[in-house]
């Protein structure tokens, strides 16, 4: 079952068209990557679905429930962390996470158990001062406590990892991929490497659509290279192999690429080497990063 | 109801813990010490200028203060406690569109009218107990002092302001769903005073327009019947009401 349908959405402001026709759909339990450059339409998209956001036509369906811009009901499956979370600076930690869940409804024996083990999640156990010392990165760890305090459906984090140092990066994302099991996550950003590493789902949003979209291996093997990388051992190795297989340039000295157009170029590269008895450091089938891809699908 | 509540007590917690519950409970206090304090202290101040006013001229016989002295300057002194008062809670919304932190809070699922009707009783609750701080000491000051009796209707007047209040703050309300920063709300709320105050310069509608009952202190000295303020009365707590539910409908599908 899908927990977020998005379907034929388009939203404008003034004449400043940011999202155009976008449809996608999250499956639950999935850790859904949404990929775009800083001004691809990410942020409105959640507001949309966070009822924040009027769109201007089409329909947006949480578990199964509409979404209706301003009361909005299916907000109850949700928990979102906004991109620059921001707390009442005179309560602490605890005392947020208490007004959170007497907002959710939950008991107030569960809310103070949450809230304990959630802090302690986040490494925030410690912080008794009010929110308003806190730092950028404080705030960040406050926001998925506060978001998964009542065990949200789908969570949607907003650039959840975009103003972190390395190692807070790697414990939120260490968070967000521990609670695949009950919640499925939808989060964005434009950190590549975040998405290789947690993500099993991703979409590249372009220019108010979506660009691309699937599993991270679907998208890999949709976007299959078709270069082969050989590496020699020797220089003259290399002038040599070129001059022999078609369709080869020589990048560096000792690396040479071949370009894989009908598929057999693997066996007449294996071929060639072995015939000229030339042995190689390696041969490799060249996998498109992300990166290429996000480059390739942005047109830049 | 749980809603409802938690977000009152974060309101008042947040009125307590940035200052402004306490600063304006001070400010209601001394100007409840202030108007019985003035009144006794006239004699003394015009025995003091007397000799130089009898250089100049002027004949100062027996000055007689009483109660009545007292409770006009409440009157005089109540609505500087309430410009007072809309000035630190000008913020109350705006404050959060600014920051966004209401957006954590109604992406929580937390009912919109819910967060509105917790500021505003919040707001009517600390306006009450200053009103009663405040009459309440010049009450007690008066009665030890003087005699209450001697000033008619003194509660039904006060009453009358204490209205007039509660309309303002929802005008406070209204405006601050509509606008963003608390510099328009302050704006809005002497437009709506300013409009009020010139219908009321027609003497067909005097009787009808809320800043009338500015005007309640007349009662004290018993020339003017409380009846007359009725009608005031009722339109400020109509006013009151259709705000409020302006408000609401405005609120629930506003850009937070």
């Amino acid at each position: 079952m899908n927990i977020l349908e998005i379907s034929h959405v388009s939203k404008s402001f003034g004449s400043n068209k940011v999202i155009h026709d976008l449809s996608f759909s999250v499956p639950e339990h999935a850790v859904f990557g949404f990929i775009g450059k800083n001004g691809a339409g990410k942020t409105t998209t959640m507001k949309m679905t966070l009822g924040l956001l009027k769109a201007d036509v089409g329909d947006i369906f949480v578990n199964g429930e509409q979404v209706t811009f301003g009361q909005n009901h299916t907000n109850r499956f949700i928990g979102y962390l906004p991109d620059v979370p921001e707390f009442y600076g005179f309560m602490t930690p605890m005392e947020y996470l208490r007004l959170c869940g007497e907002i959710t409804g939950m008991p107030a024996a569960q809310i103070k158990k949450k809230s304990a083990e959630l802090l302690e999640l986040v490494g925030l156990k410690e912080a008794k001062k009010r929110i308003r010392s806190f730092s950028r990165g404080m705030k960040q760890r406050l926001g998925i406590a506060q978001a998964l305090l009542n065990s949200p459906r789908l969570l949607i984090c907003d650039e959840p990892t975009s103003a972190l140092d390395p190692l807070g990066r790697k414990e939120i994302l260490d968070i967000l991929h521990s609670v695949k099991e009950h919640t499925t996550v939808l989060f964005s950003t434009h950190i590549l490497s975040d998405v290789e590493r947690i993500c099993d789902r991703i979409a590249f949003l372009h220019e108010g659509s979506i660009a691309l979209k699937g599993t991270l291996e679907e998208i890999r093997t949709m976007r299959r290279s078709e270069n082969i990388v050989v590496e020699f051992l020797k220089p003259e190795d290399a002038a040599w192999f070129v001059g022999l297989c078609e369709g080869s340039v020589q990048t560096q000295t000792m690396l040479v690429t071949v370009c894989d157009s009908n598929g057999n170029a693997m066996h007449k590269v294996m071929q060639i080497l072995l015939q000229n008895k030339i042995s190689v450091a390696r041969i490799e089938r060249l996998e498109p990063t992300l990166e290429d891809l996000f480059l390739e699908v942005t047109g830049t | 109801m749980r809603q409802l509540l938690a977000f009152m007590r974060k309101e008042l917690l947040e009125q307590f813990r940035t200052g402004k519950l306490v600063l304006l409970l001070i400010c209601f206090s001394l100007f409840g010490i202030m108007n019985p304090a003035i009144a006794k202290l006239t004699p003394w101040m015009m025995e003091m200028m007397s000799q130089q006013l009898a250089e100049s001229g002027m004949q100062i016989t027996a000055v007689e203060v009483d109660a009545l002295t007292s409770w006009s300057q409440y009157f005089k002194n109540m609505p500087m406690a309430l410009i007072i008062f809309l000035l630190l809670f000008s913020g109350i919304f705006t404050t959060e569109y600014q920051k966004g932190t209401l957006i954590n809070v109604v992406t929580k699922g937390m009912k919109r009218g819910r967060i509105f009707a917790s500021k505003m009783v919040v707001m009517l609750a600390v306006w009450t107990l200053g009103c009663l701080i405040c009459y309440g000491i010049t009450f007690a000051y008066n009665a030890y002092f003087w005699d209450n009796s001697v000033a008619h209707h003194v509660f039904f007047a006060a009453v009358c302001f204490y209205l007039f209040g509660m309309w303002l703050i929802s005008v406070l309300g209204m405006a601050s769903v509509f606008c963003n920063s608390s510099g328009t709300v302050m704006l809005a709320l002497g437009a709506a005073f300013g409009v009020s105050y010139l219908l009321g310069l027609f003497p067909v509608l005097k009787e009808y327009v809320p800043s009338y009952l500015l005007q309640s202190a007349g009662m004290l000295i018993g020339n003017e019947e409380a009846a007359s303020y009725l009608p005031a009365v009722f339109v400020a707590m109509a006013l009151f009401a259709t705000e409020s539910i302006i408000s609401v409908l405005v609120f629930n599908k506003k850009n937070l």
